[in-house]
Order: structure tokens, then sequence, then C-alpha cells
């Protein structure tokens, strides 16, 4: 196989017959083409779709609790669940390695009032680390720190448009405001890029709040984010863990949705990256099957030239050849030709995506190109497919009949 | 150096069956010259591409050199070929797009001649029938006569015990088919072994020993004072 003169055989061969190399390999080097920009394009779809999604997306989990739908645990069904201050200490506990941020949420709403203003606002009564959680932008002043949540303090981060609402001109930070006629004192501003709503909104300290509402510990949500150098797997194993636990704890039916809800924002990259692997299953697929079509191609021509050159395989056995070395001359001609061509496919369609690939940058398709194990693998497939296209054409070489291929009849 | 003793052919054709070489009994010593010859269809070819393992007896004995030739595989049959014999055919074949020397090498490729080795043998081969200067040229820039002395030296440059001609003159004028014999007597000349197949007479003559065929059956087997072609070249 790399004896030097087979290889002189077939250059030799190749290079008296360019016409027909070049029609042979052709077809495969159009395959393979096609394959890597199937491949490619599948590829910047993804990278579209994740750089679109690393914006929005955090590590974070929201836990809500519901109403069961199913009786559990000597429970009837459509109990409500309620959470409260000891859930968080017990994921804490439970969880010390995996949670990075957490905060309850307490849902309330407020008529606030400011000198002769008033609105109704909703309220969200958050711990401290609601801030990282949430993403929250505070533009002036500052967000509710742990000495407030100590000391239940009387204080709120209110909204853009609250502080428009309330303030008009004036400088909302350290002033007092008045909600359900208790005084809070504005401690911050916070905005939200593109979200009115959100700008309409409260935040105060939950433990002041509780006091508030009849010192209940009661939680509406729990929110929590994870450690960011989980990867998808990692991040979905610890959501799930998290559910059958809080389950568990809340005597829930651990198929039962109603009863307690946990949504890990990695599940949306879930959904994305089995589109996508769909997407690129269904290139592989065409890719292949332009590919066999490809091989079928080569098979045809070398069947086609092995019969062309029946007398020369029966000169050559005459010779003394043996038949070994006439399947070994088709199919490493074969192996060859498509090898080569499926290589210049290879290197058509990577130009073409080092050049024209970072071009595209749109939020559908950015940066469409292949990894190495694309190739690594293209150029195994290639000379697999070299071996089939050869084998029957080999195959039939080796057994032409010398005395048949020479008679001149 | 070939002995054959009862070879019996026959080509199955559908349901019938056409019995070719009835009972041959022949022998040829080294450095023999024989003439096969024989109305078409008489199965000189066929005799000549049994002795030449490029087709089976159905019966009979062969010996090559004192080797029994007799069921062998095609690898070994290869082998064969390749050590102890050389092919001349009527219509040449040569590979087109080899060049004369690239043809003349084939065979020493096929014994694991290193390449050097196979380059000057080649080219010495070529220098013998006196085409060194045509080495580089296809098979399509010769005419005839030439196409013919690089298939010899092709046959000759493995060194095979027997050389065996199919009709070597068949496809030439006769000009060019006494210098081919010319060629041939020289080779014979130098001791080797061969055998041609001929239906002419004026060739057959220019051989040491005729074989005459007919029905399957050796008629007349003589030999004769060998004409030397160099008188017509
Ligand atoms: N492969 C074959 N199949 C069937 N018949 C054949 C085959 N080869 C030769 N023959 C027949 O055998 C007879 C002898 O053929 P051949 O040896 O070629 O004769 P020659 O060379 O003397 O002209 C002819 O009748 C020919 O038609
Ligand atoms: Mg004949």
């Amino acid at each position: 196989m790399f004896d030097r003169d087979i290889w002189q055989e077939i250059f030799n061969t190749i290079k008296k017959n360019k016409l027909r190399t070049f029609l042979t390999g052709f077809s495969v080097g159009w395959a393979i083409f096609i394959l890597v920009m199937l491949l490619a394009s599948v590829n910047g779809m993804q990278n579209g779709f994740y750089s679109q999604f690393n914006d929005d997306a955090t590590n974070s989990i929201i836990i809500r609790p519901g109403t069961t739908s199913e009786a559990y645990a000597g429970f009837e069904a459509g109990r409500r669940v309620q959470f409260k201050n000891e859930d968080i200490e017990f994921i804490e506990k439970s969880f010390p390695e995996d949670f990075v941020e957490i905060s309850g949420r307490y849902y309330a709403n407020a008529v606030a009032r400011y000198k002769a203003e008033t609105g109704t606002y909703s309220v969200q009564a958050v711990h401290p680390d609601h801030q990282i959680i949430e993403k929250t932008i505070v533009i002036s002043g500052r967000f509710i720190n742990e000495a407030d949540h100590v000391n239940k303090a009387k204080v709120a981060v209110i909204g853009r448009k609250v502080a428009e609402d309330l303030f008009d001109k004036e400088d909302p930070i350290g002033q007092f405001a008045e909600f359900n006629g208790l005084p809070f004192k504005v401690i911050g501003v916070f905005i939200d890029e593109g979200d009115d709503n959100a700008e309409r909104r409260i935040y105060a300290p939950i433990s002041t709040y509780q006091r508030i509402y009849g010192n209940t510990n009661d939680i509406n949500v729990i929110l929590l984010t994870y450690n960011p150098n989980y990867d998808l797997t990692k991040a979905l194993e610890f959501s799930d863990k998290l559910e059958t636990i809080m389950k568990r704890r809340h005597k829930v039916a651990p198929e039962d949705q109603a009863g307690i809800g946990v949504w890990n924002y990695a599940e949306a990259f879930d959904d994305i990256s089995s589109f996508t692997s769909v997407l690129k299953a269904i290139g592989i697929g065409v890719g292949f099957l332009i590919l066999i079509a490809g091989i079928v191609g080569i098979g045809n021509i070398m069947v086609f030239t092995i019969k062309e050159r029946t007398k020369e395989i029966g000169i050559r056995k005459a010779l003394g050849a043996r038949p070994n070395q006439i399947v070994n001359l088709v199919l490493l001609e074969s192996i060859f030709i498509t090898a080569l061509s499926g290589f210049i496919g290879l290197l058509f369609a990577w130009g073409i995506l080092a050049i024209f690939g970072p071009m595209f940058n749109t939020p559908a398709f950015t940066n469409p190109n292949v990894s190495a194990s694309t190739v690594i693998t293209a150029t195994i497939v290639l000379i697999i497919a070299g071996v089939l296209a050869g084998l029957i054409p080999a195959l039939k070489a080796s057994n032409v009949k010398p005395i048949v291929a020479l008679s001149d009849k | 150096m070939i002995e054959i003793k009862d070879l019996h052919k026959s080509y199955k054709m559908g349901s019938n069956s056409l019995h070719v070489l009835k009972g041959i009994n022949f022998s040829v010593e080294e450095g023999e010259l024989v003439a096969i010859m024989g109305s078409s269809g008489s199965g000189k070819s066929t005799l000549l591409n049994i002795l030449g393992m490029l087709d089976g007896s159905d019966s009979g004995e062969y010996y090559l050199d004192g080797v029994p030739i007799k069921d062998l595989s095609e690898k070994k049959a290869a082998q064969y070929r390749n050590k102890f014999l050389g092919f001349v055919f009527q219509s040449f074949n040569l590979i087109n797009y080899k060049s004369a020397l690239e043809n003349v090498a084939l065979p020493l490729y096929y014994q694991k001649v290193g390449r050097r080795e196979r380059q000057d043998k080649a080219l010495n081969y070529l220098d013998r029938v006196g085409l060194k200067e045509w080495a580089t040229h296809l098979p399509s820039e010769l005419s005839g006569g030439q196409k013919q002395r690089v298939a010899i030296a092709r046959a000759m440059a493995a060194e095979p015990k027997v050389l065996l001609a199919d009709e070597p003159t068949g496809a030439l004028d006769s000009k060019t088919s006494y210098e081919v014999m010319d060629l041939i007597q020289k080779i014979n000349d130098d001791g080797n072994t061969i055998l041609v197949v001929t239906h002419e007479k004026d060739i057959a003559h220019m051989c040491k020993r005729i074989v005459h065929l007919r029905d399957g059956v050796i008629v007349e087997d003589t030999k004769i004072e060998q004409v030397r072609a160099q008188e017509y070249v």
C-alpha cells in the first residue's frame, strides 16, 4: 500500500486520464462541499441562537409554589403549597456547592403617596441577593442591603416611572414616601431597559413586609442562581435535584407540575440545542445522501472504466500481475481520487467560510463555520467512501480473464 | 522444456461442446524455435493459451521446465507466467497510455525489480530491438512493426524460459514481418526457446521446426532448414 511503485502507477493513470479523473472526482468534491456548507449553516444558526440567548439568559432558577393537582402522601389534591423562610435556609443548607445567590420574593401592592402625588404600584419584597439574580440596574442611590434586611428597615428602591410619578423633578433619594400609610425611605432608583412595566415596581426588604403583614414568614417565590461554570447538563441536573427535594419537602407528587414548578433558564438552551441538533442531523443526513450519490457516481464511472480497461488488465495479468495487485491498483486509485477531490471540496468550503463566514452576524445566523472534528470526520468518511466506490469495480477487475480480455475477436 | 501428453480441450457453448484439442502429444527442447501451423480455427491459439497458462486444459499433462502445470490458483498462475513466460500477440497489446519504456518495464515491476534496475533493463531491451530513441514515445506514435518490437522487448525483459508468439506478424506487411522474424531469430540465436503460431508458410519456414495442427491433432511435426529473415530485410 505504501509502495512507491503502485503510487507511481496510480499517478500515471490519473495523469494520462485527466478528464476521466476530473469527472470521477467532481461528484464527490461537490458532495463534500455541500455537506460542509450545510453543517456550517446549522452551526451558524446555532451560533445565532446562542449569542441571542446569552444576552438574556442567566444561570437562574425560579421555584413557584402552586396548588397540588394530585392527591399524595395522605393529602388531597387542591392543597395550596406555601413556602416559608425555612425553605430558603433548607436550600442553602442542602446545596452549598451549587447555589450562588438566593432570594425570596413576597408580592404586595402599595398605594404610594409623596406630597400631593399618589399612585398604586406593585411591591416585590425581596432579599439583597435579588439585585444580582434579576440584574437590576440601580441608577442612583443603592439597592437593599443586609443591614436593611436584618433591621427590617422601612426602605424602598423604586422604579424610574415611580420616581417620575411621585417626585417629578425632585431627587427622591432620602425622601420619605407613604406606602399604605406607612413611611418608607427611598434609598435607590432602578431602571429596566425595554420594560416600562418593570419600572413601575417597588423593591423593599422581605423581612419588613413579612412583619407588616402580620408577622408571617411566608414567601411567594424563591429565586436563585447557580455556579455559572455549570454546563447545560449539570445545570439541568441541579434543577432536577432541586425540584425533587422541594416536592418531597412539601409532600407534592414528583410529577405534579402544578404543586411546585421549577423553571430553569437553561431549559430554554436545552430546547434550542435539541432543535439545532435536529437541524444538524438533517444536515448530516442530506449531506450523506448527496455523498452517497457521489459514491455511486464514482463507482459507476470506475465500473465503466474497468470495462474500458479490461484489455489493459488482461495485459497486466498476462505479464504476471496477481489478482490482489489488480484489486489494490483499482481500490487505491478510487480512494486517492475520492480523498483528493473530497479534500478539494472541503478546502473550497473552508475557504469560502473563512472569507465570508465572519460577515454574517445577524441574530439568526452568526459566523457559520466548521469544527476540526467535522473536517476529520469528513476525511474518514471520504476514505471509506473511496473504498466503497472502488470495491465493486476492483473485484470486477480482478475477475477479468486474460484470454477473454486479449482475444482479438 | 515443454512436455505435453494427451492434452484435450473443449469449449462449452450452451448445450453444445466444441472439441478443439483432441489429444496433443508434443515436446519442445530448450533453444528450439517452433512454428505451429494450421488453418484458421484449428486450435493454434487455444494450444498456445494453455501453454501460456492463460487457459486450462480439460485433461492431459503439461510440464514446463519439469514443473507440472495443473490446477493452478490465479495467484500461482500469475507468478509462473511472470517467471517462465513471455507473450507476443498479433495485436501487440501495449498499454496505450504508457510510453514504450514503461511498457517494457511493466513485467519487471511485477517481478518486484527495483525502479532503477527496471529502467536500465527496459532501456537495454529497447536498445536490443533498435528502439532506444523511441523510449519515451507512446504506442500511438509508433508504426506497427515498431509496436511489435516493443512488445517483443517487453516479453524478453522478464527473461522468460519460453517466448510464446501468437501470429506476431499477422497484422504486419511482409517487409515488416521479416524484420520482426529477424529479431525473433536473433533472440533464438541467443538460446531462447520460442513458439510462433502462424498460418503463413514463409514465416513458418523461418523457424527450425514446423508442427501442423488439423482437427485438433498434430498431423505433422518436422525439423526444417531455417530460412534466415536477414536475407529479406
Ligand atoms: N473462448 C472460446 N469459447 C468458445 N469457442 C472458442 C473459444 N475460443 C476459441 N473457440 C473456438 O475454438 C476453435 C479454435 O480456436 P482458436 O484456437 O482460436 O483457433 P486458431 O487460433 O487456430 O484460429 C474455433 O472454432 C473457435 O471458434
Ligand atoms: Mg488464433
